[in-house]
């Protein structure tokens, strides 16, 4: 909206803008009348503003002339054929108009300025605001973008540390794996170094042979050297070594089957056998406080990723084992409920506290201290076990122990 | 800022009456138009509302001329003291020579006092005024009342300030010519230097005043 670029309202008005809306031709008619001679109005230089044709030619030194003040000055006059004082009263009349004219003029042109100033100022408020709200867009988009690339940073952490949890419970079980087989090893290292010692005093008698020593000294060498002690010691210790070997084998046997983390291949798998290698792998490190029981039922071989399900009864059993402050039981039940197979994973520990119980397929939600999990561990599991088709639910009494039970779908695939 | 009429040969200056709400500003003026004497003095016109206050502004214009020709001409303006009318205050105040701020002397009416004050500051700087050299006269009117401000307490606050500081009754007259007289003093000051008073047009500042008031120096 343009405004004109209007005057101060308190400028020096002109006759012709204080008689500006003031209909002349009447108010010269009326004036013409009440002095009953025409009149001229003339403007503050003495030209003539209105009526200019109306006075006659002649008689110019009849004429007389009277100004119009306007607040201090003449601001023109009118003129006619009149005496001065018919004219001054007439100018008495004309200046009233004025002074009105006057009043109505500065007011509104006052107002006008103020409208405009408060125009311009809300304006400039107006501009500020758009400017600070363009300032604020942008950062809120930017803000928008930083918030979507930190979701992203936090979602691919999460994936890591969910492969990283698959892995943790196989690490826990490997520490245990790498001293059981520590074990044996150090009893047949010990067991070789013997050997080696009885081959020195079989050398001796050797020697004695080939020296073709006689059968007295032979015998005495025989007794001086132990080798009747070391005929059995022998045929012990080398029994003792293979059994440690068939040990370290079975171990590492079973580990294998079991712990093929990443190995995709599905297959008709007996879960009693998962649950029995998993077992194996994992008690020896465990029997000092746990009492694990088995009480495994007929149930078919179901199609499924079997170093999945490994993993999910490892976590559970480990669950259960940490549960566990000094001794107890941990019992592992299979058997079929309406075409499904039902695991059921009992211990006697400490239980979960009610308030917990809400949170914990929550990922990240851990009651352990920091570095002992992360919190995944069950959410791990029910992924894998809503993967198969099946469900896992919890249920848990503090102080009386917990029981995890799992259904599968039975599935078998022609192979 | 005073306008020099070169066609009319006419000096127009500006004085305006600023100050809260119902202090006498209106009041001051119609009092000049009654008590001063010049050459030249106009109807006051008055714009207020149907209760007596000031809707845009009044306006009393005064004037002489000099024998050199040269027509001074003052407006003399008030303000409307009302809170709401501030963008009508910053238009009567633009482009003044001189103002004289009314205060009110009720104790009641000393912070109304001093936000018009700083309204007045604040304004001023809006309009490219400065009111370390813009002429400026305090006046503390209705001295005539119960419950007011002492004249000490009055000369003490203003102490610190370069403006003088007046005492006045508007009602009856009292001090309002010392007031305006005051003002002139130091418009004749700040405008001299440009327009040759006393060089061009044999006016000093006391002949100055007088012609403007059309009485003698009150001193």
């Amino acid at each position: 909206m343009p405004i004109e670029p209007a005057l101060a309202f308190d400028h020096e008005f002109t006759l012709a803008e204080l008689l500006r809306g003031i209909n002349t031709d009447k108010l010269l008619q009326a004036l013409s009348d009440s002095l009953q001679t025409p009149v001229q109005i003339l403007d503050a230089k003495s030209s003539p503003l209105f009526g200019a044709n109306s006075l006659p030619e002649s008689n110019q030194q009849s004429i007389n002339k009277v100004a119009l003040i306007g607040e201090l000055e003449p601001i023109g006059y009118i003129q006619g054929e009149a005496s001065v004082a018919a004219l001054k009263s007439a100018v008495q009349l004309i200046q009233m108009i004025l002074q009105s004219n006057s009043r109505y003029l500065m007011a509104s042109d006052i107002h006008i300025q103020t409208q405009r100033d408060d125009f311009e100022e809300l304006q400039r408020r107006h501009d500020a605001l758009e400017l600070s709200k363009t300032k604020y867009k942008k950062l809120a988009e930017s803000l928008d973008l930083r918030v979507k690339q930190q979701v992203k940073t936090i979602e691919s952490a999460q994936i890591k540390l969910y492969e990283n949890e698959k892995l943790a419970s196989v690490g826990r079980l490997a520490a245990g794996v790498a001293h059981e087989i520590n074990n044996p090893i150090g009893f047949i290292r010990s067991n070789l170094s013997s050997a080696q010692s009885y081959l020195k005093s079989l050398s001796k008698l050797d020697e004695a042979f080939k020296a073709n020593a006689s059968v007295s000294y032979l015998q005495q060498v025989w007794q001086e050297e132990g080798l009747a002690f070391m005929q059995e010691d022998l045929k012990d210790i080398l029994n003792e070594s293979i059994d440690g070997v068939d040990r370290v084998a079975s171990i590492v046997k079973d580990l294998k089957s079991f712990s093929r983390i990443n190995d995709a291949a599905e297959e008709n798998a007996d879960l009693n056998v998962i649950i029995r290698q998993m077992c194996r792998v994992s008690s020896p490190q465990l029997k000092n406080k746990l009492d694990v029981i088995l009480d495994l039922g007929e149930i078919p071989k179901t199609f499924c990723h079997p170093a999945e399900l490994g993993q999910v009864f490892l976590s559970l059993f480990l669950n259960a084992a940490d549960a566990i402050q000094t001794q107890g039981k941990v019992r592992f039940k299979t058997y079929l409920r309406e075409a499904q197979v039902c695991i059921e994973i009992r211990d006697t520990g400490c239980g979960i506290p009610a308030q917990n119980l809400a949170h914990i397929f929550d990922p990240f939600f851990t009651t352990k201290e920091v570095g002992q999990g992360v919190g995944l561990g069950l959410t791990v599991c029910l992924n894998a076990i809503k993967a198969h088709g099946g469900s896992l639910e919890l249920k848990s009494k503090e102080g009386t122990g917990t029981l995890v039970t799992i259904l599968l779908p039975i599935r078998h695939k022609n192979q | 800022m005073a306008i020099y009429d070169e066609d009319t040969n006419r000096l127009t200056i500006k004085l305006v009456y600023y100050g809260p709400a119902m202090s006498g500003k209106t009041t001051n003026l119609m009092r000049l138009h009654d008590m001063l004497n010049p050459d030249l003095k106009g109807e006051m016109m008055m714009m207020e509302t149907s209760n007596d206050r000031t809707l845009f502004f009044d306006l009393l214009p005064l004037g002489f001329s000099t024998p050199s020709g040269l027509l001074v001409k003052f407006k003399v303006y008030t303000v409307p003291g009302q809170v709401i009318h501030d963008s009508t205050r910053k238009a009567v105040l633009s482009r003044s020579d001189g103002v004289v701020f009314v205060a009110d002397s009720q104790l009641s009416q000393s912070i109304n006092n001093g936000q018009s004050f700083e309204n007045l500051d604040a304004n001023a700087g809006r309009v490219g005024l400065d009111l370390d050299t813009l002429p400026l006269v305090i006046q503390y009117n209705k001295r005539d009342l119960d419950n007011i401000i002492s004249e000490t307490d009055v000369l003490e606050r203003w102490q610190q300030a370069p403006w003088p500081v007046t005492f006045s009754n508007a009602l009856d007259g009292t001090g309002i010519i010392e007031t305006l007289q005051s003002l002139l003093a130091q418009v004749f000051d700040a405008l001299d230097p440009e327009f040759q008073f006393s060089a061009l047009h044999g006016l000093n500042q006391e002949s100055f005043i007088q012609q403007s008031c059309g009485c003698a120096v009150i001193h």
